[in-house]
């Protein structure tokens, strides 16, 4: 009788904050990298995945990597403070140790969006997952690849907009890219537009024509940005969303993220809308 | 079979007159030795209703699901479950006005096993008779005669109110309350055993816990909009499932029931590996009653819960 | 397949030399009317005298609660220590039902990325199937595609007859325990072993007081999800543990740290059901299934057709237990058969 030489997906890796970026009242960037380097050498995520978080003694959460892959050596996450364990990582500082296991999930289909436009339509912290994708496709190997990049994205207040250093400064300067930004209500200082985004998304008027539509964002702004989408004639499978349940394992175990019989952890978080559709409404 | 066909007539009248939008009772269930709880909203599904002596559920804690619709929603008790109602009423978890209490004079209640063991289990009773000394269940084929000592409900061996306290409604023969055999026996026999004994027998009572928490589900005293046990934030009792905190949980349970524990027994029926609650929990009535010289809580709603109430008269051997 | 012969005397010896040589985890008669599967010391603690344990014995290689590993933050650095692993363990005396019950998780376990904690016990427990010797009222195993006397999936099967116990090897793993323990074994030459077992199994199937028709069921829910039916039976649910904890199939379970100290703890897992209102109750309060309605559909569903969809097995091994101890009869057995009421009226 032998007992299991296989690796522990359950066991997580140490590893340690390197850099830390306050993006809002309560959200905070955390970059990461694993103690062991043939760890991180070997950690290969795709745009879309999540990774488990640890802080030892108080648990683990499912959290978006949302560095893009071809940025090697370390690992980003962006992480809204809301219980538990996303208080305790906002109390660590740089060089505090935290355990990260992953990848998890499916991906963005990066493979079959190849060719086509993109159109990006986030809110909130919904970006984080977002920009995984948008960093690798806005990424000198990778750019080639594909057409324009269209980003609307949207925050509740100036101070709530996440990646500002993105949204306003490094991606609007991109080749083949365009930003969209609005906050809910209109406020001192805030030159750009305002109010919600599926309505900015409706006045923007993006054709769907060899384009994909990939969107994150709190559970409201999805459903009126999905109605929105279908007005202007986006196919069910040109539209991708991720979606989120409560998870504990990350691998299809312990039973919780389940809508029918699919789990989220395993065959998502990406879904296609044609495919959500298929799915019971229990999310 | 009388108390029946009077329930389901009282429960039509109710629902014609749209006097009750529901009628909570009990129904056939999948088997002949069991009931189950039915929510009858319309007055073709009167009939659905049963009373029989397994009628053993106390229904008073779906009254809650109610709480925040319209409409009055009657429900039938027995004497002991007429006591959680008074139990509700005192925390003010429902209001007198929007129920309909359909007593039963409760004769007393078989042993469902002994059911299961003699009749087929598809079988279904058709007419029910109890005297002084049995219960007969007569099926489409045979009747079954139980003597009442081989087959009365343990819990009914001790019953103080077979006619409901409070009530709206009472069908069946009056039965005045009764000086039934001593509750407090098998308690006082546990207080006679040395403490170490005594430690050792909950000690192995509490191991076996599943923490699947239907004791306090069911129980009517049970009523925290969120229980310590699910919070997670402070966490005063973790989810692993060894001695010490099991016995954490039952021994805060206990104590967030003394004084307010009806006895109603419900505990002792759910739990799936029969761990003995009613006989920890009748042990704080002893002790409650003994101090504070109260009847069983429940039993009129003059007389608020002990611990919930302060006098300078308190004893205060605890604090 | 080698079939091996004891006599009635050598079962007793035989099990307090196992219980020397491994931990024995045999059905224990703890209460009156509570059978559970625990360590044993011999013989002696075995009760043989039961149709099903109370709570089924996967616990044995999926524990309630398991400790996964343990963790030091002492000094600002990160320290991982596993768990021991399990001693090598026997389980004897497992119903038919309950070895198909591990058979429906195994799947759940492996995949693409197998569980080491559950793949440890599994491979480190021989699996000592008994066939039934009776059927209780609430047994429908036969109905779920098993019967009392299909020991499939065991390494050992044992069957009482005449004059003693016959053993069959059913894997390698049978095969050398039976060569370890040869003293106590004669070789079965006329095949009364299978004989008896056939014979037995005929006169169980007659046995079984009600059979339930699957047919029909898995496909009609596959295009109704949304049915007033679940809102009835909700109704009186009482949002328990109790047939998710006890039901052989079920492995939901939930992960959490134990650290006193702050700095040096344990992190583990326990089972967890999806009849508790928290189980998929998020930060912020949302609540992809919000009643009761939602997490009973899911219940049935995942025993009738998720577990089918995912690993082409059923979900429910028609052990009865949770038939029994629903405090408020919400019986599997019912809802199978209505379901199919309502399918042939859709
Ligand atoms: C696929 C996916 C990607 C996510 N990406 C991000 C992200 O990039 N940034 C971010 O800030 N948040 C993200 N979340 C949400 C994040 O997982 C939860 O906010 C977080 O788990 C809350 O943990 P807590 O301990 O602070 O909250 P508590 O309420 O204390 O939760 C206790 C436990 O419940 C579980 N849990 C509770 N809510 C959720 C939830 N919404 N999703 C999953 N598990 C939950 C976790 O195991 C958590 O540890 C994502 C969720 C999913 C499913
Ligand atoms: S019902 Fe029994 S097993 Fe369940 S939590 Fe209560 S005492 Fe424990
Ligand atoms: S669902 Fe019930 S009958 Fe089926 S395997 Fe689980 S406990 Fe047994
Ligand atoms: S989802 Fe529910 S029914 Fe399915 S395994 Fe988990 S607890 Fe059991
Ligand atoms: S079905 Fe029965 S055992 Fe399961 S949660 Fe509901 S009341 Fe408890
Ligand atoms: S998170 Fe455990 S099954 Fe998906």
């Amino acid at each position: 009788m032998r007992n299991c030489q296989c690796i522990n997906p359950l066991k997580p890796y140490p590893a340690t904050i390197i850099k830390i970026i306050d993006e809002t009242p309560d959200v905070k960037s955390f970059q990461m990298v694993f103690d062991n380097p043939a760890v991180m050498e070997n950690f290969r995520q795709k745009p879309g995945q999540v990774a488990q978080l640890s802080v030892f003694g108080v648990g683990e959460a499912t959290i978006s990597i949302t560095s893009s892959p071809t940025r090697r050596g370390i690992l980003e996450f962006s992480v809204k403070k809301v219980g538990m364990l996303t208080s305790a990582l906002h109390r660590l500082e740089v060089g505090s140790k935290v355990g990260i296991r992953g990848p998890y999930g499916n991906h963005f289909p990066y493979e079959v969006m190849k060719g086509k436009d993109l159109l990006f339509i986030g809110g909130g912290i919904g970006l984080a997952p977002l920009r995984s994708l948008i960093d690798f496709v806005l990424a000198e190997e990778n750019r080639g690849d594909y057409g324009k990049v269209e980003i609307i994205y949207g925050a509740r207040s100036m101070d709530d907009l996440c990646f500002k250093y993105d949204i306003l400064d490094r991606w609007p300067q991109m080749p083949g890219t365009t930003v969209y930004t609005t906050i809910d209500r209109a406020e001192l200082g805030w030159e750009g537009h305002v109010g919600f985004v599926p309505a900015y998304l409706e006045e923007i008027n993006p054709s769907p024509e060899n384009k994909y539509a990939i969107t994150c964002g709190p559970p409201i702004m999805i459903k009126f940005v999905l109605q929105a989408l279908e007005k202007m004639g986006f196919a069910d499978d040109q539209v991708i969303t991720t979606l989120e349940m409560k998870m504990k394992c990350g691998i299809g175990k312990c039973g919780r993220c389940n809508i029918g019989s699919k789990y989220v952890c395993l065959d998502g978080p990406v879904f296609y809308l044609s495919q959500l559709k298929r799915l019971p409404p229990e999310f | 079979m009388k108390i029946q066909e009077k329930l389901r007539e009282i429960a039509r009248k109710l629902l014609a007159g749209g006097e009750a939008g529901v009628v909570i009772g009990y129904a056939a269930g999948s088997e002949v030795s069991r009931v189950v709880p039915a929510f009858i909203s319309r007055e073709e599904d009167v009939d659905r209703l049963v009373w029989n002596p397994l009628c053993i559920n106390n229904l008073v804690k779906y009254l809650l699901d109610y709480r925040h619709e319209p409409g009055k929603v009657a429900v039938v008790v027995k004497g002991c479950d007429s006591r959680a109602i008074v139990r509700l009423l005192q925390d003010n978890q429902i209001s007198r006005e929007q129920v309909i209490i359909l007593g039963i004079s409760c004769p007393g209640l078989i042993n469902p096993d002994l059911v299961a063991a003699r009749l087929d289990p598809e079988a279904q009773i058709k007419a029910v008779t109890t005297s002084e000394q049995d219960f007969s269940l007569q099926t489409e084929r045979e009747i079954f005669t139980f003597t009442r000592d081989e087959a009365l409900l343990e819990k009914c061996r001790y019953c103080e109110h077979h006619t409901p306290v409070i009530s709206d409604f009472i069908i069946g023969e009056e039965i005045p309350p009764t000086t039934p055999l001593d509750p407090f026996t098998a308690v006082k026999a546990l207080e006679e055993l040395p403490v170490e004994a005594r430690s050792a027998y909950w000690d192995k009572q509490f191991s076996r816990c599943l923490r699947c928490y239907a004791c306090r589900n069911v129980c009517p005293a049970c009523t925290c909009r969120e229980c310590i046990f699910d919070q997670a934030e402070p966490c005063w009792v973790t989810k692993a499932n060894n001695l010490s905190e099991n016995m954490a949980f039952h021994l805060i349970r206990a104590f967030h029931v003394a004084g307010r524990c009806v006895d109603c027994g419900e505990c002792d029926r759910v739990c799936p590996v029969n761990i003995p609650l009613s006989l920890l929990n009748r042990k704080i009535l002893k002790d409650v009653k003994e101090l504070f010289n109260v009847p069983t809580p429940g039993t009129s709603l003059e007389e608020l819960p002990a611990l919930g109430i302060f006098t300078n008269s308190d004893p205060d051997e605890f604090m | 397949m080698k079939a091996y012969i004891m006599t009635g005397d050598n079962l007793g010896a035989w099990l307090d030399t196992l219980a020397r040589d491994f931990t024995l985890i045999a059905p224990v008669k703890e209460e009156e009317n509570v059978i559970l599967f625990k360590p044993v010391k011999g013989f002696a603690e075995i009760n043989l005298n039961y149709t099903n344990s109370t709570v089924s014995p996967k616990g044995w290689i999926f524990p309630q609660t398991e400790e996964m590993f343990y963790f030091s933050t002492a000094g600002g650095q990160i320290n991982l220590t596993d768990v021991q692993a399990p001693r090598p363990a026997i389980i004897f005396g497992l119903r038919p039902c309950d070895i198909k019950g591990i058979l429906t998780l195994d799947p759940v376990f492996n995949g693409a990325y197998p569980d080491p904690y559950y793949q440890n016990r599994r491979e480190n427990t021989i699996l000592v199937g008994l066939c039934c010797t009776r059927v209780e009222r609430h047994c429908f195993c036969t109905s779920m595609g098993g019967g009392p006397t299909d020991g499939r999936g065991a390494d050992l099967l044992v069957t009482e007859i005449d004059g003693g116990y016959g053993l069959e090897a059913l894997t390698s793993r049978g095969e050398e325990l039976i060569h370890r323990y040869q003293g106590y074994f004669t070789p079965d030459q006329h095949s009364r072993v299978i004989l008896a077992r056939e014979e037995l199994g005929q006169k169980l199937a007659g046995q079984f007081t009600r059979t339930v028709d699957t047919t029909g069921v898995k496909e009609f829910l596959d295009q109704n999800f949304e049915l007033p039916y679940w809102d009835e039976i909700a109704r009186r649910c009482l949002g328990c543990g109790i047939c998710t904890y006890i039901c052989p199939t079920c492995h939901c379970f939930d992960i959490f740290d134990f650290a006193p100290d702050g700095e040096r703890g344990v992190r583990s897992r326990c089972w967890d059901s999806c009849m508790f209102s928290h189980f998929t109750r998020m930060a912020g309060g949302h609540n992809p299934r919000p009643t009761q309605k939602e997490r009973v559909r899911n219940r049935f569903l995942h025993k009738l057709k998720y577990h089918r969809d995912r690993y082409d097995l059923d979900g429910c091994v028609g052990c009865g237990r949770c038939v029994t101890k629903c405090p408020v009869n919400i019986d599997i057995r019912q809802i199978i058969a209505d379901l199919q009421e309502v399918a042939q009226h859709a």
